[in-house]
């Protein structure tokens, strides 16, 4: 059996850090980025089963990665989470067909749920 | 005449002031209080969120911590209100964890800028100036007394100036580029640095001090003491260590700059690497360590094997323990089982054909060892086990299996030379993907989702029923402590538990943040584990995150192995140990017994001793003004209709004064019955007064001090002229209560708070006094005593005072408590004409307990 594959994007490395060695001891393939770009780049040679992204961050934020992923490869499922809920965002998340919104900080628990689901593991 | 008026008035408007100075003092109570709560709420928030279980970032952690810090800051700026300013120490406390907490959250640079610090002056906030490994070796001479050799540490902050001093601090930065050759270069540059004028000074004044203590041979050990050495990660190996320096202030130079530069060597910057550093960041402080001459020295692995935490393994070899931990020798090998008495359990002798020994100048050697010690043991059985009880010591303190260095010098006297963190073997990862979360079967459930789950976890062990608070030192290690009540006198026995389930507590008590905090798996709340757990029967806990909880007859290992390996490698993420060391500034708790004298301002160290000290300090100083103010001010709340005299049904006398919601409203204008008392604990002490059988009047139980005092005294208040002096007064609003009895010789007095906020809740109880002999006198404070430690009460006893203190419970709880010390008041009266023998004591008080209050032998 092949290893599922997620990517993480936020701007502050602990939090790829975490996830990396979190989702590592469950069985997955992870690689964290620390901007949109260079995520968006990677994405241009490897297919990942499911993103998750930090809202707020320089240059492309969370919902620039959510769009483009949903354009250019519908079948990614995308994690939003984000330090600063509020509903705005959270509708407009929706309204783009995000996967699972979770506020910072979010328990691993849950996020390995939610990434289960996305998988259709669960 | 306006002579007197104007005397007349001045006495009004002071009472007037008093009267007010006391509302503002009883505000100021209740916003410590509320202060208290949300700094202890905020604590155990960021506590959960930082534990591992979580993704969270910087942003949260500031935030968090502001959120902490304006609580405790009203709470102090309240205190200081209520106490008159009576602790500025604690503000100076606060404004140095905000330095720490500070700097661990922006990275900046240490506060102190001391260049050295010999051990004894290093305290808790030096840990980063002084490095892990000198930050634990003073500890244990500081905190534990244990004989550590004497020494100073050249601080992160002279570092610093020694690399700016010789411009290499940029080089630092380029190091995440650096390959092998930049790292050579830098450590050249290093060993041919220079030193600033003043640690060249402050450094030769410190040899002068060791070669006074030492004699003008002694040789030092210079090592490296980074940041985090010796704490979570060893570094084992990682840096140099110069051995049998001369105190001269050159000789001790060259050896500081080789440990140093070790820091760049390659072998190192790799494990920096793993250990996720940024490159150039880890600072490095040195210890400058006397020489032991050492007849035997070795190691101790406090912890023997993974599957066997309840035994430790000392290996002892002649001369130096270079020749142990190098693995050159064939150790003698002591296996000890630990516990309060450890034993001896195991001796294997090892052929030590090499020793290694001090050759001043010349370094160490490898010596042949003479064949007749060869094969004899270097330890006797009482060293061995000496040796095992420091390490005890040593474990317990820094709450996590250690390892340990230690040395017997020539004279018999036995040192510490380092402790540091033990890996215990972890589980694989195939093993930990084939376990899953089934219920095991065969073992039957004792428990099922009952109670609160302060910590999660999965852990087992023997089942030690807590029936007395004094039998807390009796509390075998690694087993499962059930107890009725929490208390944060479990304090002393946590780091050895393997579980806590008590029947009543609540998450946000001072017990669940130290259980947190020890990462002890406890379950609160139960209603019925003292009921259900049978003392020394074996039993698995089973507490998960979600709130579920399963206690299990028997070990079940599947489970155990299961909880092992989940989460442990998030502690190899740097900036994930940072954001959590921040906790080491909030929430341990070293003030536990406010009966102690440690109790004292300058002990405390973390934000949770501050919250504990000034709940403390907060009840004395209330009592304390409600005492004094409860005197003179009988007129003027009788002219606001505020103070009543309380008809009761037995000889007591008591005044009320209603500070808000403590009478019922449209009461009488003089006087109120029981049936008017709307304050809780008012009302609970009372209705403990007025149990049937335990107001005895009859026979030779009321004496004539107390016909005298107890019942005359309350007569006709509103024409006393000197206020409220000598009478008996409640200060009462709906949630406190604060009241003084005088019965004769015998003084009472109860201080309670008790509301539907557990945490809020307190008694204070006192009692003096009594006419009779002195030996009945102790009888009859030991009868009360033995009373109030059934409910859990710290007590303290001294000739005929007795003190008594317990908070944290619920409403329902006090208010239970509270009528028993009513009966207890009532009770023991008139006791200690009866209290001819020790017996007696016994006797009377293992009926009161049942409800027999016959007075009669």
């Amino acid at each position: 059996m092949t290893k599922h594959s997620i990517m993480f994007i936020d701007d502050e490395k602990i939090v790829g850090d975490m996830a990396k060695l979190s989702f590592e001891q469950d069985g997955y393939e992870v690689e964290t980025f620390l901007d949109g770009e260079s995520a968006l780049e990677r994405l241009q040679e490897k297919r990942f089963d499911v993103v998750v992204t930090d809202m707020k961050m320089k240059g492309i934020d969370g919902l620039e990665v959510l769009r483009t992923v949903k354009k250019l490869y519908p079948g990614i499922k995308v994690i939003m989470i984000t330090a600063f809920a509020n509903l705005d965002v959270a509708i407009e998340a929706l309204r783009d067909d995000v996967h699972d919104f979770f506020p910072k900080p979010v328990k691993i628990k849950e996020l390995k749920a939610s990434v289960k689901r996305a998988l259709g593991e669960a | 005449m306006q002579k007197f008026f104007f005397r007349k008035l001045k006495e009004v408007l002071g009472r007037d002031r008093a009267a007010s100075d006391l509302a503002a003092r009883f505000r100021a109570f209740q916003a410590v209080l509320d202060g208290n709560n949300r700094t202890l709420e905020a604590m155990t928030e960021m506590g959960e969120k930082l534990g591992g279980d979580y993704l969270f970032d910087v942003n949260y952690t500031k935030s968090a911590y502001v959120h902490l810090h304006t609580a405790i800051s009203d709470s102090l700026r309240n205190f200081n209100l209520l106490t008159g300013h009576q602790y500025p120490q604690l503000g100076n406390t606060l404004t140095r964890i905000d330095g720490l907490v500070q700097r661990m959250l922006t990275s900046a640079e240490p506060l102190s800028a001391l260049l050295l610090v010999f051990y004894p002056e290093i305290t808790w906030d030096l840990a980063e100036e002084v490095g892990g490994k000198n930050y634990h070796l003073a500890e244990m001479a500081n905190s534990l007394n244990l004989r550590v050799p004497e020494a100073f540490a050249i601080t992160t902050a002279a570092f610093a100036a020694f690399l700016r001093h010789n411009g290499l601090e940029e080089r630092l930065g380029g190091l995440v580029t650096a390959d092998n050759a930049d790292l050579a270069k830098l450590r050249a540059a290093i060993l041919l640095g220079d030193f600033p004028d003043d640690f060249r000074a402050s450094l030769a004044v410190a040899l002068e001090k060791m070669r006074d203590r030492l004699g003008n041979g002694a040789t030092l050990a210079v090592r490296s003491s980074a940041e985090e050495e010796d704490g979570d990660f060893s570094f084992a190996g990682q840096f140099e260590t110069v051995l049998n320096v001369p105190c001269k202030v050159d000789e001790v130079l060259a050896a500081y700059k080789e440990v140093v530069a070790s820091l760049f060597q390659v072998n190192a910057i790799a494990y920096q690497r793993q250990l996720g550093y940024e490159l150039g960041k880890l600072k490095m402080a040195v210890g400058c360590v006397a020489m032991i001459e050492a007849r035997a020295s070795g190691v101790i692995y406090t912890v023997a094997s993974g599957k066997d935490r309840g035994r430790m393994a000392i290996s002892a070899a002649w001369g130096l323990g270079k020749g142990v931990v190098d693995g050159l020798i064939d150790a003698d090998l002591y296996t000890v089982v630990k516990g309060e008495i450890p034993r001896l359990v195991e001796r294997r002798i090892g052929n030590k054909a090499q020793m290694v020994v001090n050759r001043g100048k010349e370094g160490v050697e490898i010596l042949e060892t003479p064949v007749d010690r060869r094969q004899i043991a270097c330890l006797k059985e009482a060293e061995v086990l000496d040796l095992a009880r420091q390490a005890q010591a040593i474990e317990a303190h820094f709450k996590t299996p250690q390892d340990i260095e230690w040395a017997i010098d020539t004279t018999g006297r036995c040192y510490i030379l380092q402790a540091r963190a033990l890996r215990v073997e972890e589980l694989t990862e195939e093993t930990a993907q084939s376990l899953k979360t089934a219920e095991p079967t065969g073992y039957p459930v004792l428990l099922r989702d009952q109670g609160v789950v302060v910590q999660r976890g999965a852990t087992a062990g023997k089942v030690f029923l807590l029936q007395h608070l004094d039998e807390l030192d009796k509390i075998p290690k690694g087993c499962v402590l059930v107890a009725r009540h929490d208390s944060p006198l479990f304090v002393q026995a946590i780091p050895f538990l393997n579980a806590i389930i008590t029947d009543i507590g609540a998450s946000t008590s001072h017990m669940a943040s130290i259980c947190r905090e020890f990462n002890i798996p406890t379950v609160v709340n139960t209603g019925q584990a003292t009921v259900v757990l049978k003392h020394g029967q074996e039993i698995t806990l089973q507490a998960g995150e979600d709130g579920a909880v399963v206690v299990y007859d028997g070990i079940v290992q599947s489970l155990l192995r299961e909880e092992r390996q989940t989460g442990a490698k998030l502690r190899e993420l740097y900036e994930f140990r940072r954001q959590k060391y921040i906790m080491r500034y909030i929430a341990p708790l070293n003030l536990v017994n406010p009966l102690e004298q440690e109790f004292v301002p300058e002990k405390c160290k973390t934000v949770h001793d501050l919250v504990r000290f000034m709940h403390e300090k907060s009840v004395q100083a209330l009592v304390a003004s409600a005492e004094r103010k409860g005197r003179g001010l009988g007129r003027f709340f009788g002219g606001q209709n505020a103070l009543r005299r309380l008809a009761l049904p037995i000889p007591v006398q008591l005044l009320v004064i209603d500070m808000g919601g403590g009478l019922c409203s449209g009461t009488g204008k003089k006087e109120v019955d029981f049936a008017q008392i709307a304050s809780v604990p008012l009302r609970a002490v009372l209705a403990g007064m007025l149990s049937p059988g335990v107001w005895q009047s009859e026979g030779a139980a009321l004496r004539g001090a107390d016909l005298l005092s107890g019942m005359t005294r309350a007569a006709d208040f509103a024409g006393g002229g000197d206020g409220l002096a000598g009478y008996n007064v409640a200060l009462a609003s709906k949630e406190y209560v604060n009241m003084s009895l005088r019965f004769g010789y015998h003084f009472n007095m109860l201080d309670c708070y008790c509301s539907d906020t557990p945490r809020n809740n307190h008694i204070y109880f006192r009692f003096v006094g009594g006419a009779a002999a002195i030996t009945n006198r102790s009888r009859r404070i030991s009868l009360m005593a033995q009373v109030l430690a059934e409910y859990g009460f710290a007590l303290k006893a001294k000739g005929d005072l007795l003190v008594g203190r317990l908070s944290g419970l619920s409403r329902e709880e006090i208010e239970k408590i509270l009528s028993q010390i009513g009966r207890l008041i009532g009770y023991t009266r008139q006791l200690d004409a009866r209290l001819d023998s020790d017996e007696a004591v016994a006797t009377l008080s293992r009926r009161f307990l049942a409800g027999d209050y016959r007075l009669d032998l």
